[in-house]
């Protein structure tokens, strides 16, 4: 029973975090849990109503811009925190990306949406020869650190 | 034990039956379904391509894809959410995967938002990304931050394994936490620590990690992570990063980047790509340089550059750059976009060495929606006798309802892969809710 030990340490460790939460918990108001404006279609850019820094959102709006910089960066951030990219985005909205297991390529369910940043254009069955040999860590970021039965499907 | 979310064709009504269970759970969870804030999207995808077999025969395939994600906020007048994703594949014709079906349950948990401090406490299946992690769960996640800006973080439970394959062995047990720095608008430093148990490559899962986000003057940030893998005693991965983001329109970024084969791949690295008969060593060490600038030229012309300087310790592959320039205008109130990108790989080893080019426009005029994309490269080394691989993907679209679109793609493919392929797909999006409010 090898799960009953680390579990018991988390639940512990929730329980006093909840038990001692109300007080020690910082009085700073989260982030909304969901944006209170409805947002326009295409790619919204905070800065054209927010400025600087939101109560509660803790990064400055201008780190969180869209930008090319930010999106291939997109996952330094996540790691920190994910409050703020929750209040525009669903909560199943990583897992466009982020599935491991899912059969459609993201650009084959965003083919209406070219704008997207979607990985894997074209017949990628090619291209991946040359991204595994000289980047395969950048496999990693999606296909996670199990996942190599998917290489295994071919590569027998 | 961890689990696998592989849906086979022996349990044909399993994910059904799980999505109808999960979509009731709020309703018996609160106490006052009333006041919940309901949301749904259905994503439906039906596609339809052949291919041809060797021996001459040729199969037809028309898998249907169904997306669901639901959300229900604010359940009973708290600030308790349940939310829920999943997908699943019906083929109409040949089968597409392993199976006529599939499906995957990838997410559904119960969620607490504390109203202050950004305190939260996730229950159930979940995709988490935090510190050393990015893993999908079955546990218990909780986060909370204390008035002086230090907080933690912990997680526990079994680690699902999403494989495409049935029978991947999973680890046992997955747990671990972050203790954090933050100062809003100024800094947030964390380390944290990750251990799954299991047989991967003889040994558990053991990663420790730290995070740097400083904001050293209003336009200057940098960034960092580290990982060091205690169960192979090395450094997994680094990335650190100097970002100049004076406003809303001009953004670049510098910096530097590692991993090792051994240390980040511990457990995926299949033993078909250590033989000595293929190129990838698992000793072999990645370094890079990189570059990025996003800059909004006038109002909506964006001009992005990027450049990555890889070096690999091992001749093979050896060293390469990859350089990437291109423009994107928005029109139509942002709503549309028309881009031009071009991009170039040089390395020591002429198989790694291609072109890229891409353009595509969308345009929306009133309730309908086209777009075209087209890419094309060209290799400097022949893959499977050819140099040369394209794409087209053109979309038409309308918007039947504000709740309801529809569109259609057709997709023609010409690569080592393909001589000569056209595949088509018809999309439907419902979106739902109770709520107003921005969910993109």
């Amino acid at each position: 029973m090898t799960l009953r030990a680390p579990l018991a340490a988390v639940f512990g460790a929730v329980l006093i975090a909840l038990l001692s939460g109300c007080s020690a918990v910082s009085q700073t108001p989260s982030v909304p849990p969901k944006h209170p404006e409805e947002l326009s279609a295409g790619r919204v850019n905070c800065l054209d109503c927010h400025s600087d820094v939101s109560t509660g959102a803790l990064k400055p709006y201008a780190t969180v811009r869209h930008s090319r910089v930010f999106i291939d960066a997109h996952g330094a951030y996540a790691r920190q925190g994910q409050n703020l990219c929750s209040s525009c985005h669903s909560p199943s909205f990583c897992q466009t990306c982020h599935t491991r297991k899912d059969e459609m390529k993201p650009n084959e369910k965003m083919g209406d949406r070219p704008d997207r940043m979607a990985p894997h254009r074209g017949d990628y069955l090619v291209t991946h020869r040359i991204d595994g040999r000289l980047d395969p860590g950048s496999c990693f970021r999606c296909h996670g650190n199990k996942n190599d039965v998917r290489c295994r499907q071919c590569h027998k | 034990m961890g689990r696998s979310t592989t849906v086979a064709s022996s349990g044909r009504w399993r994910l059904p039956s799980a999505v109808a269970v999960f979509l009731l759970l709020p309703l018996l969870v609160a106490g006052s379904a009333r006041a919940a804030d309901y949301s749904l999207s259905s994503n439906t995808y039906l596609r339809y391509y052949e291919r041809e077999l060797a021996g001459g025969n040729k199969n037809t395939f028309a898998p249907l894809y169904e997306y669901l994600s639901a959300d229900a906020a604010n359940l009973g007048g708290t600030p308790v959410a349940f939310h829920f994703y999943g997908w699943g594949r019906v083929d109409l014709a040949d089968p597409s995967g392993s199976g006529k079906e599939s499906g995957d349950l990838g997410s559904a948990y119960l969620e607490y938002l504390h109203p202050k401090g950004n305190a939260q406490l996730k229950l159930g299946r979940f995709f988490l990304a935090e510190g050393v992690a990015v893993e999908t769960l079955d546990g218990a996640f909780f986060k909370v931050t204390t008035p002086l800006g230090f907080g933690i973080s912990g997680y526990g439970g079994a680690p699902v394994e999403q494989s495409i394959l049935d029978n991947v062995s999973p680890g046992g047990s997955l747990y671990g936490g972050r203790l954090f720095f933050n100062r809003s608008g100024a800094t947030e430093i964390g380390v944290s620590y990750l251990k799954e148990k299991g047989p991967f490559q003889g040994k558990d899962r053991e990663l420790y990690g730290g995070d740097l986000w400083l904001r050293v003057v209003p336009a200057v940030e940098i960034t960092g992570q580290a990982t060091y893998n205690k169960s192979t005693r090395g450094m997994a991965s680094q990335r650190y990063a100097l970002r100049i983001v004076p406003g809303g329109r001009f953004d670049i970024s510098g910096g530097y980047e590692a991993y090792s084969y051994k240390d980040l791949f511990q457990t995926a690295l299949h033993p078909i790509f250590i033989s000595p008969s293929t190129p990838v060593d698992n000793a072999d060490k990645v370094k890079t340089i990189f570059g990025v600038l996003d800059w909004e030229v006038v109002s909506g012309l964006t001009l992005e550059l990027a450049a990555k300087n890889i070096r690999h310790d091992k001749e093979n592959p050896g060293k390469a750059n990859r350089g990437e320039a291109g423009i994107r205008y928005a029109f139509n109130e942002r709503k549309d976009v028309f881009g031009l990108s071009a991009a170039a790989v040089t390395s020591d080893r002429e198989e790694n060495e291609y072109q890229e080019f891409r353009g595509f426009v969308s345009f929306s005029p009133s309730k309908f929606r086209f777009s075209i994309d087209a890419l094309t490269q060209q290799f400097k080394k022949e893959i499977e006798g050819k140099k040369r691989a394209h794409q087209v993907v053109a979309s038409a679209g309308y918007k039947v309802r504000p709740y309801l679109s529809v569109s259609g793609d057709l997709t023609y493919t010409q690569s080592s892969t393909f001589q000569q392929d056209y595949a088509g797909l018809v999309r439907a999006t419902l979106e739902l809710g109770t709520a107003t409010g921005g969910t993109k």
